[in-house]
């Protein structure tokens, strides 16, 4: 093992072990926390068994191990804008609703 | 002469009766639009006792040159942008008991004398959304750079909604209780106008054209959508329709 696999093996088994514990806390939520786990002992593998990367390339019909990871990572990356995307969104709608319900209760009418 | 905040008992002149006029809640949205929202205020009080400024977090004085003026004031802390200001506005007045709500700009760009052409249909029971529209009768005064912007909008909402209008974003509507009942305008900011059409077309709601003047101003004109944001407001309102 390299230092850098050391480096990069210790922080990812602790977010697995997280992702674990969090999935068997919450089986409801499965959904939330199973994709994590899998990202991170993925990551691990891929890390730990360079040559696994050079095999899962060549299933997927892609030359090398690293062009895979790059592949990856920039597919990871879009889906994470995604979803930030839609988490904004949500956040967007909440503040105008919140925003409105405090403009009508404190509605000045000329009357009063 | 009826005085600012004070609707006119004169109101027939206006082409409707005191009672109709009393149907009639007009919701304006405004942003910073505080040098000139107490005279479009003013204009509408003459006639309409309800009117409803949602100023949408301005950072001048637009909230209390509304409220001198006689309207309601209701206020978002922080600016959503006018298809969230509007939807406040309407939720106010359905709650106010609105039989008719009108939504008008606050730039001073709409005339006041063509509301009573705009909720005649509604009143007459004919329709249940009331779409002003400039191009029917005086397509001559937009300037030539809107008029292409405008067009282009029309087209867009043919190929996305199917509707035929002769203008699609015109802020000057009049929509009876139950079609502002069921408008649920979603997009904050500006591509609200697209969406309200396309819910006109998945509901059962009767609409009408209605020809209106614009009025072109400087101030109208500095306040207004540059042509470039229609490009903006078709992206939001793809996505909206996207992600939904």
């Amino acid at each position: 093992m390299t230092a850098f696999q050391w480096l990069a093996l210790v922080p990812l088994g602790f977010l697995f072990v997280i992702s674990i514990g969090n999935l068997f806390r919450q089986l409801g939520r499965w959904r939330a926390s199973l994709p994590w786990a899998i990202l991170w002992l993925a990551c691990g593998a891929a890390i730990a068994k360079p040559d696994l990367t050079v095999a899962a390339a060549h299933v997927l019909g892609i030359g090398r191990g690293a062009d895979l990871v790059a592949y990856a990572s920039v597919l990871a990356m879009l889906l994470g804008f995604f979803f930030v995307y839609l988490r904004l969104r949500q956040l967007e709608r909440n503040i105008t609703v919140l925003t409105r319900h405090i403009a009508i209760t404190g509605a000045r009418r000329p009357n009063d | 002469m009826s005085q600012p905040g004070q609707a006119s008992a004169g109101s027939v002149a206006f082409g409707l009766s005191e009672s109709e006029c009393a149907k009639i809640w007009t919701v304006i949205a405004a942003y910073n639009e505080g040098s000139k929202i107490a005279e479009v205020v003013s204009e509408l009080r003459t006639h309409l006792p309800h009117v409803v400024v949602v100023d949408d977090g301005s950072a001048d004085a637009t909230s209390d040159n509304a409220f001198g003026a006689g309207a309601v004031v209701l206020r978002h802390g922080v600016n959503r942008g006018q298809g969230a200001a509007l939807q406040t506005g309407i939720t106010y007045a359905l709650g106010q008991g609105a039989e008719i709500v009108v939504t008008y700009d606050a730039d001073g760009q709409h005339r006041m004398s063509d509301i009573p052409e705009m909720v005649r249909p509604i009143l007459a029971g004919e329709a249940d959304i009331c779409l002003g529209s400039r191009f029917l009768e005086h397509a001559g005064q937009v300037p030539w750079r809107r008029r292409v912007v405008l067009r282009l909008g029309r087209w867009f909402t043919l190929l996305t909604s199917g509707m035929r209008l002769s203008d699609t974003h015109n802020g000057f509507r009049a929509l009876s209780r139950r079609a502002a009942q069921q408008i649920d305008i979603r997009l904050d900011r500006m591509a609200h106008a697209s969406e309200i059409i396309d819910q006109i077309r998945k509901t059962d709601l009767v609409y009408r054209e209605v020809s209106v003047q614009i009025r072109y101003t400087d101030y109208s004109r500095q306040k207004g959508q540059r042509s470039s944001a229609a490009f903006k407001i078709a992206l939001d309102y793809l996505v909206q329709r996207l992600l939904k």
